[in-house]
């Protein structure tokens, strides 16, 4: 039986914020729907009022023309509206099983039969009773998407479902989602990747500021077009030239970094060797998980291991702490932006004056000299155009991409011979990534190091002169990057190897 | 003294009946942890419990009804907790240790005229069989019926928790309360139920002190039990069979230095009063070292409170 959603006039407002405003759209089966915008758009809004999350103050929602009143998870799951979030729904320590029976109607002999039937139509491998926290990002999405299709949904909502797949993952995710649709199943996905909307649906409406700005059949479309679409503007394309720096000095050199954890949490590090030369950047690539974090906190000193080596610009600095790897022009960009780089209850200017105790005089005999903290700070909001000029806002009410500006000039301020950064772009949009992505860019031009440990292949691939993967805490050779293409690294990413 | 086999099993049974509060009130609070609510108000729920079920055994003089009642008063003294904690949203760490507070000082007032009251003889099970068998029956007989429930309840809660439906759901809440909520669980009202079941077993874990182990009432009576039922819930990891080896390591060790004390070993007595706490701490945290256990059994949303978006 066909299906046929429909969203009338569908309005949420937040305190500050108009999130939906007066939505319509309609969705029928037998195609795949992209909701495609920028991070505060309105996507994630909607997607909560479609599974009943959140309820709307306006508007209706319609599943073959029944109005269906969404007051709770529940309501969206009894009318067969199947979601998979983004940050997936799963309890970590209950094993894939308990997972899966936890809503179930049926016992738990039937569920297994049930549950294998699924795994074995659609060819997925997932051992049912080992710890979700075992578990790969794409085996816990599958997780996530059989316990959808246990109530045999008519509907089916991805929310940016690719963000944390590896090439092949993905790849293997829209084979299955068009087999879903095929089965009668109507699938609404949710991006902001605009490759990904044109290879695989049928049809895109596309949301600014919690409006929908335009819908239309994908066939008609190009990368172009929608990316304007979503910004509103046009975009200038970015582009690096690759530095040939063969001759040029290695300014940072790491040797035999081991790190071994019990934390089931954590990744272990096997052998790491690498380099940076003089105005280079180097790219870390990898799924999240497979020992970013604890490399990022090594480089950056947060962790010591015994018997590394790491010489940055001829001096052993292996056992040094942030603070002292920061007095020898060291700089760290982490990825958690909120609770890693920035205090979000702390002003902006306070936020500066963290990590430069000691060279600039922002302390005097103890005391805190707010003067000139405060010049220091306006001067980084004005050239790293951060969106407000008042140094007395508090740190979490900027937005990411702002926050983000701000964490990287007050790293960059201290013009510093190496920049750490670990997924600098997360979950930014396009206007913000562009301008993170030029910064980056001139860093380099001025002769001055990065290292980009990113999951963001796209990323890597712009920006770095030479590529390495990170597997399971090991990592490949380096390659130059005019040698990688993004088809080889979801290779490694995925643990495969090439040549 | 001669320590001969009969005097040994004795011991064992006078451990045992020592032990029983911690395993109650653990045992009622293991659970509560378990759906991510961290109440510390144990101290106050037991004694409420302890002074409610010897005042209405003084007033009805009905030992059944006595028992039921301190439970009731703890479930009662809980619903507070709930209220402020899972409707109102306020810090479990602060209104846990205002409940106890609380607890304290009610108790004390109520209690007032029951100070010097004698208590009542409470029935126990198999008095006969204790008597004629050497060494287990002291151990395995002649005890109340709330020692033998107490015994069972570690079990019992293992398995409500590894093999029972509603057992998941509470370990899914404590683990991700959020998730939970998105896929139709009603979080608020699996703690609230947990929070009052962990107020029923601190109820009977005060009235067993107050109308069994000791039989009377005295202020303050709980002395700081309930603190270490609370310690253990954490060095036990949130493991219930842990929870009853630690409070038998407890009360042996209790029992024990008393006896100690009594021969005259030339040993400090400060340091063999604080002999119980130090080996209890030391015993769990040897037999609790699988971090990945631990990662496992910890309810990762303990002490968070949990806001539904609207």
């Amino acid at each position: 039986m066909a299906t046929d959603l429909r969203i009338s006039n569908v309005s949420k407002i937040y305190p500050g914020c108009i999130a939906n405003d007066n939505v319509s759209l309609q969705f029928k089966s037998g195609k795949i729907y992209a909701l495609l915008g920028e991070n505060g758009a309105g996507k994630s809004t909607l997607v909560k009022i479609l599974s009943g999350v959140v309820s709307p103050d306006n508007g209706e929602v319609f599943l073959n023309e029944k109005n269906l009143k969404l007051s709770s998870p529940l309501d969206a799951k009894k009318n067969k509206i199947g979601m998979v979030f983004q940050h997936f729904n799963l309890f970590e320590t209950l094993s894939v099983f308990e997972n899966l029976s936890i809503d179930a109607t049926e016992d738990n002999k039937s569920l297994r039969v049930r549950i294998n039937e699924i795994l074995k139509k659609y060819n997925f491998s997932i051992d049912l009773d080992v710890p979700v926290l075992n578990l790969s990002a794409g085996q816990k999405q599958k997780v996530e998407i059989i316990r959808c299709l246990l109530r045999s949904p008519k509907v089916l909502i991805m929310d940016e479902p690719t963000s944390v797949l590896t090439e092949q993952e993905t790849e293997e995710l829209f084979i299955s989602l068009k087999k879903f649709c095929d089965e009668g199943i109507l699938i609404i996905y949710i991006t902001h990747k605009l490759k990904e909307v044109l290879s695989l649906c049928d049809e895109v409406a596309v949301m600014r500021k919690g409006k929908v700005v335009s819908v239309s059949q994908t066939q008609n479309e190009r990368v172009e077009t929608l990316a304007n679409k979503m910004v509103g503007q046009k975009l200038a394309k970015i582009k690096k030239k690759i530095n040939i720096s063969k001759n040029k000095d290695e300014i940072f050199k790491v040797k035999h970094l081991n790190f071994y954890s019990d934390d089931p949490f954590e990744t272990n590090l096997v052998n790491l060797n690498f380099s940076v030369k003089k105005g280079e950047c180097l790219g870390i690539a990898g799924i999240s998980g497979n020992g970013q974090n604890e490399l990022f906190q090594i480089l950056s000193g947060e962790i010591i291991t015994p018997d590394t080596s790491i010489i940055f610009r001829n001096k052993e600095i292996a056992k040094l702490n942030p603070k002292q790897r920061r007095e020898y022009l060291m700089a760290f960009s982490p990825e958690d932006r909120i609770s890693q780089a920035a205090v979000p209850e702390l002003k902006i200017y306070e936020n500066v004056a963290l990590n430069n105790f000691k060279s600039s005089n922002f302390f005097e005999k103890g005391l805190v000299n707010e003067k000139k903290i405060k010049e220091h700070s306006k001067k980084i909001l004005s050239d790293f155009s951060v969106n407000t000029d008042n140094v007395e806002l508090k740190s979490q009410f900027l937005s990411g991409g702002n926050l983000q500006k701000l964490i990287l000039g007050r790293e960059l301020i201290t013009a510093p011979e190496l920049l750490i950064c670990y997924n600098p772009t997360w979950g930014l949009d396009v206007g913000a990534i562009n301008y993170i992505h030029e910064t980056l860019i001139k860093i380099n031009n001025q002769e001055k190091s990065t290292i980009l440990i990113s999951t963001d292949t796209e990323e890597l691939l712009k920006l770095s002169d030479r590529i390495a993967v990170i597997y399971k805490g090991k990592l490949s050779k380096i390659m130059p990057s005019e040698e990688v293409t993004p088809e080889k690294l979801g290779v490694l990413m995925g643990g495969g190897s090439i040549d | 003294m001669s320590l001969d086999i009969s005097f040994i099993g004795i011991l064992i049974g006078s451990i045992m009946a020592s032990s029983v509060p911690l395993i109650l009130a653990a045992s009622g609070e293991l659970i509560t942890e378990r759906s991510g609510v961290l109440n510390l108000g144990v101290e106050g729920m037991m004694i409420i419990g302890a002074i409610s079920g010897f005042a209405l055994m003084v007033i009805t003089d009905n030992l059944f009804i006595a028992v039921v009642g301190s439970m009731l008063s703890g479930v009662i003294i809980s619903i507070i907790f709930g209220f402020l904690t899972q409707s109102l949203l306020t810090n479990h760490v602060a209104t846990g240790l205002a409940l106890t507070i609380f607890g304290i000082g009610l108790s004390a007032m109520l209690g007032k005229n029951f100070v010097g009251i004698p208590g009542k003889e409470f029935p126990i099970l198999f008095s006969s069989l204790k008597e004629s068998i050497p060494f287990f029956g002291p151990i395995l007989f002649g005890h109340s019926i709330v020692l033998y429930f107490a015994f069972a309840l570690p079990f019992l809660t293992n398995f409500f928790l590894k093999k029972t439906k509603l057992g998941l759901v509470v370990r899914a809440v404590g683990d991700s309360p959020v998730s939970a909520s998105n896929q139709g669980i009603n979080v608020i009202l699996v703690r609230y139920c947990c929070i009052l079941y962990g107020g029923a077993m601190c109820g009977l874990a005060g009235a067993y002190l107050s109308l069994i182990y000791t039989p009377q009432w005295i202020e303050n009576m709980t002395a700081g039990r309930g603190w270490i039922a609370l310690a253990l819930v954490v060095f036990a990891t949130w493991s219930p069979i842990k929870v009853l080896i630690g409070a038998l390591i407890f009360g042996g060790i209790t029992i024990l230095q008393l006896h100690m004390q009594a021969i005259g070993f030339r040993i400090p007595v400060q340091f063999l009063s604080a002999l119980p706490y130090l080996m209890t701490i030391i015993v769990l945290v040897v037999i609790s070292r699988d971090s990945r256990k631990i990662k496992l059994n910890t309810p990762t949303s303990l002490g968070r409170i949990f806001y539904k978006e609207k």
